[in-house]
């Protein structure tokens, strides 16, 4: 998140500071015919997927959707005609070493999955087959339930298929979460087996309530449309301490802790008085009947 | 007790006395009129701003989210203070078997009502929500000197009514016999019902003085719980210059100096309106000066011990409150306090001729006015250093000074509490007669004969 934010400065920044710069990007000569030594593959498309959605997403936007930021000049989108014009070894290069807006990612991103994400940009080349195709989110169902001895998730996920039949769900990835006061708290992740299921086991350092209960929030990735399955009070954290800010000790507390002897003491000091007085009280009346004999 | 008098010379003597001291109550000029329009006037205009604060709010006052306590606490303490001279007078002095003071008495007593019924009033006028006020007893902490507080300012209340009412039965008595066609009907109808039907016979005589006896003891923890609690509200906090063991005595000593003043004034106002020379004598006047000056060496004893001790450590927090008053924005009145409210009175009431009537009076007055200041003292300068980081705040929240809303309202109580005391001298005799004539020798058979003309 914060690297995101780092980047889109820099992206404002940019746009601020040159606003004029060329619209060509040259590639030495001696990078531009490069071969990409990461074969295209499902595989290398997937990874090349997740690397895009953590580190380009943010100002190429979504592929074809042309929602990319509106920084100066533009980062393309990745199916654009301007994106697939480069060779491999441009792509390598402009991500490699960045310009203005675009950050190099020389450093941060190997050059195997630098490789991956350019199979991933391929991936929307009109002259190559589509490996990985962006299907709408099938229909799925995640039953779960907690082993509170064992302090583990038990997770079945199932999806829809065809014929409207639901089916184990193989292979997905299932997000466990601990439901706080400001949101949900990723705990972690567990992949279905092939009968769909999953355990995943609460991290020992997990802090619930006063009792340690946590709520778990269970939930499948956006290529699947599911309930998410909310586990109320699961007792699998460790409970959380409360500092006792009233102490019972001391003399200035509430009334529920008040101190008993206090409490006598004030109730006998003005009982007695009260009663002194309605004594003399009834003094007064006793003058008036005095006055009748 | 002065020798046994015939009964022609009692009978005179009892109308010599009863003709004195009801002059109060007959008298009636345009000063009179005159002084209840100043008062109902002052009252008046206090109340009005009473309503501007009802409608606008707290924010009239001066008071901020630091100082929350301003001068309307400063004068509660003080007509608590004065308050207290009543359970002093009419009640240590009584059981000590010191005599000098029974014409005294109601005057205390007088004061004392009027003080710790402006003190309840001021309470519920420092508040935001006066319509809550009912919360303060159902949903008040057990644990909390506050709540001690008004348990003992309406214990305090009642025993000082009861105090003032059991030796003016007789009195009202005397007064439903003696005063018809002298005072309006509804004057004497007063007097009829109140007078509880009294024959003066002695068990009649010996009920009051049974209940005035239990009244007179029982003042005595109440009294001195009401102003060792009004301290605790105080020191029972970590603030510096509240922070300290000595309030309570501090504050019982310096109520009765605040409350002898009051008294003396008091008593120098009487005895010139409604020429009781010979009731207020001046030997009286130099048992009161003694009695001043002894208060006040107390209170100064308890003032040293007070500033001296931690002004001789300047502790951090405390350093900074203390270096306020000694050379700081409160020095000057401080110093004035101290010196011309305190030392320079004691000094010259050492000496007789300032014992006198009108110079003790004088000096009276003055410390009287530095024993409200006194108070301003104790409650602000303290509010002012809170232990919190005091930052990112205006100016106007760090500091305190009255607003004029709120020195309205201040005149109010000052004015109502005069109201009241001017009532019950124009109701009731200020001198109780029939002790007073019995002190003179004459026997109680008298009281209940009826006058023969
Ligand atoms: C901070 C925003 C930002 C991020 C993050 C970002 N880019 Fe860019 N990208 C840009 C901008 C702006 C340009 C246009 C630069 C220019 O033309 O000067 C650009 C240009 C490019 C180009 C060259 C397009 C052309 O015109 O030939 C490629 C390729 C590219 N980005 C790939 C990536 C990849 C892959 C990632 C993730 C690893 C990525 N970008 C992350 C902002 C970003």
């Amino acid at each position: 998140m914060k690297t995101k934010v780092n980047r889109l400065m820099i992206g404002i920044l940019m746009f601020l500071a040159l606003p004029g710069m060329g619209q060509d990007w040259q590639v030495p000569a001696d990078q531009l015919n490069i071969e990409n030594p990461s074969s295209y593959n499902l595989e290398n498309v997937k990874k090349g997927k997740d690397l895009y959605l953590q580190n380009c997403k943010s100002c190429h936007g979504d592929p074809g959707k042309n929602n990319h930021l509106p920084l100066v000049p533009p980062p393309p989108d990745i199916t654009s005609e301007q994106m697939q014009a480069n060779t491999d070894g441009g792509l390598f290069y402009k991500i490699t070493k960045g310009r203005g807006g675009m950050p190099q990612f020389e450093t941060t991103i190997s050059a195997d999955d630098r490789w991956r994400l350019i199979n991933f940009i391929r991936n929307y080349n009109s002259e190559k087959e589509q490996l990985l195709i962006d299907a709408p989110p099938v229909n799925a169902k995640i039953l779960a339930s907690v082993n509170e001895a064992e302090k583990k998730v038990e997770i079945l996920a199932e999806y829809e298929d065809k014929s409207g039949s639901y089916q184990q769900l193989e292979n997905a990835p299932v997000f466990i979460s601990a439901k706080k006061a400001f949101g949900n708290l990723l705990l972690g992740q567990a992949l279905t087996d092939k009968n769909g299921r999953s355990v995943f086991s609460v991290p020992e350092t997990v802090i619930g309530d006063e009792e340690g209960n946590v709520t778990i929030v269970v939930t499948l990735d956006e290529n699947y449309k599911a309930e998410q399955v909310v586990l109320e009070e699961a007792k699998v954290g460790k409970p959380k301490e409360v500092p006792q800010l009233i102490r019972k000790e001391v003399l200035w507390s509430t009334n529920e802790n008040v101190q008993i002897w206090l409490l006598l003491s004030y109730l006998g000091a003005a009982g007695a008085a009260w009663i002194a007085i309605g004594y003399v009280i009834f003094q007064l009346i006793k003058i008036k009947r005095f006055s009748k004999q | 007790m002065n020798t046994i008098k015939s009964p022609e010379e009692s009978r005179k003597v009892l109308d010599t006395i009863f003709s004195d001291l009801t002059r109060s109550i007959t008298h009636k000029d345009e000063l009179t009129r005159f002084w209840f329009f100043i008062l109902i006037m002052f009252a008046g205009v206090g109340l009005w701003g009473w309503i501007i604060q009802i409608d606008q709010g707290l924010g009239v006052t001066g008071m901020r989210d630091y100082v929350s306590w301003g001068m309307y606490i400063a004068n509660f303490v003080f007509f608590v203070a004065i308050s207290l001279i009543g359970f002093l007078i009419s009640s240590a002095l009584h059981l000590l078997k010191i005599s000098w003071s029974k014409p005294i008495s109601r005057v205390a007593e007088q004061i004392a009502i009027a003080g710790v019924a402006l003190a309840g009033i001021i309470i519920v006028m420092d508040m935001g929500r006066p319509d809550r006020f009912l919360n303060v007893f159902l949903h008040g902490r057990f644990a909390s000197p506050i709540i001690w507080d008004v348990t003992v300012v309406t214990t305090y209340l009642t025993i000082s009514a009861l105090l003032f009412y059991l030796p003016l039965i007789p009195d009202l008595a005397l007064l439903r016999d003696r005063m018809t066609g002298k005072v309006p009907a509804w004057k004497l109808k007063i007097y009829t019902i109140l007078a509880l039907g009294w024959k003066g016979n002695p068990e009649q005589y010996k009920t009051v003085y049974h209940a005035m006896r239990i009244l007179m003891i029982l003042i005595i923890p109440v009294g001195l719980s009401i102003h060792t609690v009004t301290s605790w509200l105080f020191a029972a906090t970590l603030r510096s210059g509240w922070d300290t063991t000595i309030m309570g005595p501090y504050f019982v000593a310096g109520a009765f100096v605040a409350g002898a003043a009051a008294v003396v004034i008091l008593m120098y106002i009487y005895r010139l309106r409604y020429g009781l020379k010979n009731y207020f004598e001046d030997f009286h006047f130099d048992y009161m000066g003694k009695l001043l000056v002894f208060v006040s060496l107390v209170y100064l004893y308890f003032n040293i011990n007070e500033f001296l001790v931690p002004g001789y450590k300047m502790k951090t927090a405390e350093g900074v409150h203390l270096q306020n008053l000694f050379t700081g924005a409160f020095a000057s009145m401080f110093w004035l306090v101290q010196v011309a409210g305190l030392i320079i009175p004691i000094l010259l009431m050492l000496i007789k001729f300032f014992r006198k009537p009108l110079p003790l009076t004088i000096i009276s007055v003055v410390v009287l006015i530095a024993a409200w200041f006194k108070r301003y003292l104790i409650v602000i300068p303290t509010m002012e250093h809170p232990f919190l980081p005091v930052q990112n705040v205006p100016d106007y929240f760090k500091s305190y000074a009255p607003t004029s809303i709120e020195i309205m309202i201040t005149l109010f109580s000052v004015f109502a509490a005069l109201l009241i005391i001017t009532i019950l001298a124009k109701l009731f005799p200020v001198i109780t007669i029939w002790e007073y004539a019995e002190e003179k020798g004459v026997d109680k058979k008298y009281f209940s004969e009826q006058p023969k003309n």
